[in-house]
């Protein structure tokens, strides 16, 4: 799912992100765009996390289910 | 004559022996079915037979009913029972108690035809295999509704990620009716636009495995759009599903950790980013200030006005020092000039008049300090202290002082 991809891309932005913020020789305006993009990387990430727990679906035979 | 015995005591006898002998109470034997007959009263009478010999053999409705199978002419089978006489007949009989179909004759050798023949059409190869989702939301199942495997699945998704919705679609896992259960469950969740699914069952002999060697379930898994991971039996059971699928799991506990991932883990992992980004940021927001300070003290201390105040010390230095050095000259020239004063002072003609010498000035004027510079009756000035004396030569002489 699209969802699921993000979440493991977000990681590896944040990974790039936060190594350039710790080596890089960059200008503190850069700092400051790569810093503000962390941030959403990571409001993002929450979000994806949904907290709302959710019973299990059985289907019946015919491969079907009225809540689905 | 020796005794007498009849039929019945014989076959008592016989049968007392059969009954007494711990081998044939509880026997395990290989053999080859032939001329079976399935009774409508639901006993089962076939001949188990090898090369050399045969045994009649029955199985009673009661055991017959937990056969997976059917009994057929020419399965190998080993039969678990016990060997009895048959006191009526005269006959003694192998009474079946279980039948199992003897792996090492028919069915491992269909799973290694299968295997072999699957492998080479390509559909294990790793090309295909989809890869599991680090993080799915939506995961199906299929496996029986009841039982440990299920249970498992549950416990361990609900343990590792509350949040995930979990899709049963209930399966017969063995039996003649499982692998079109299965298949019937694998293209029924693919259609429901899942992350991963999970298709097993719990541990058993390899009939009850069965299901996931047949050819329809491998296809089935391997045109399955959404990443299966098999979960069949136990830890070294291996069945074709196992092959074809996506990722093979060895328990369907270990399915349900291969499937869900930690959210705990994921949130810890979030939040030390959080963590890492603010450190980082905080770290390079300090650095410049401290440069900034640096520049700060730098530019402060090479500011214009420092060198005028620099300079204006040197002034007022240099100020004092022309004062000290101009009030030392003075001093000393006056002391010079004293000096000179006194000197002048002694060399004053009018002291030498006050102390009682006399200047003494001829007629043209010139001084007269010596006798050859007068002559006889020459008319001569005397100056003294309190005036002036005309004097005429009267007389000179010559003295050597």
């Amino acid at each position: 799912m699209a969802k699921a991809i993000t979440l493991e891309d977000s990681f590896g932005s944040l990974e790039k992100i936060i190594d350039n913020l710790e080596n890089g020789q960059l200008s503190l305006d850069e700092s400051f765009k790569m810093y503000n993009e962390g941030i959403k990387l990571i409001k993002n990430c929450n979000v994806q996390l949904d907290k709302v727990e959710k019973q299990i679906i059985i289907l019946d035979k015919n491969g079907e289910n009225d809540g689905i | 004559m020796a005794g007498v015995y009849s039929v019945t005591q014989i076959n008592v006898y016989i049968k007392n022996m059969f009954k007494q002998d711990f081998v044939l109470n509880k026997v395990s034997i290989k053999g080859e079915i032939s001329n079976c007959k399935y009774h409508t009263s639901g006993h089962v009478y076939f001949t188990l037979k090898d090369e050399f010999g045969t045994i009649s053999a029955v199985m009673f409705a009661g055991q017959a009913k937990n056969l997976t199978f059917q009994l057929r002419e020419g399965q190998k089978v080993i039969v678990n029972g016990r060997i009895d006489v048959y006191e009526r007949d005269g006959k003694y009989q192998l009474y079946a108690n279980e039948i199992t179909l003897d792996g090492a004759g028919d069915l491992y050798k269909q799973f290694e035809e299968l295997k072999i023949k699957l492998e080479e059409m390509g559909m294990f190869a790793s090309e295909y295999k989809r890869p599991i989702p680090a993080f799915s939301r939506r995961i199906g199942i299929i496996t029986a509704s009841t039982g440990a495997a299920i249970q498992d699945i549950i416990n361990i998704s609900k343990r590792r990620n509350p949040y995930v919705q979990l899709i049963l679609f209930p399966a017969f896992v063995q039996g003649d009716n499982a692998k079109e259960s299965i298949v019937k469950g694998i293209e029924t969740l693919d259609r429901m636009d899942l992350d991963v699914i999970i298709v097993g069952r719990g541990g058993g002999s390899i009939e009850d495995l069965w299901a996931f060697n047949e050819e329809v379930v491998a296809h089935a898994i391997f045109n399955c759009d959404t990443p299966v991971i098999s979960a069949v039996g136990h830890e070294t059971d291996f069945t074709i599903a196992d092959f074809v699928s996506d990722l093979r799991a060895p328990t369907p506990s270990a399915a349900a950790e291969l499937a869900v991932a930690d959210i705990h883990l994921i949130e810890e992992r979030i939040y030390s980013y959080s963590y890492s980004l603010n450190q980082m940021f905080d770290r390079i927001i300090y650095n410049k200030r401290n440069l900034l300070e640096k520049y700060n003290l730098k530019l402060n201390y090479l500011n214009p006005i420092n060198q005028i105040n620099d300079k204006r010390q040197r002034t007022m230095d240099l100020e004092d020092k022309l004062n000290y050095a101009i009030k030392n000259k003075l001093k000393y020239k006056k002391h010079e000039l004293a000096i000179l004063c006194e000197r002048l002072n002694g060399l004053s003609p009018l002291s030498k008049l006050s102390q009682g010498y006399a200047y003494a000035e001829n007629s043209k004027g010139n001084s007269v300090n010596t006798i050859n510079n007068v002559a006889l009756h020459e008319h001569l000035r005397i100056h003294v202290a309190d005036g002036v004396i005309e004097a005429k030569v009267v007389e000179k002489t010559g003295i050597s002082r």
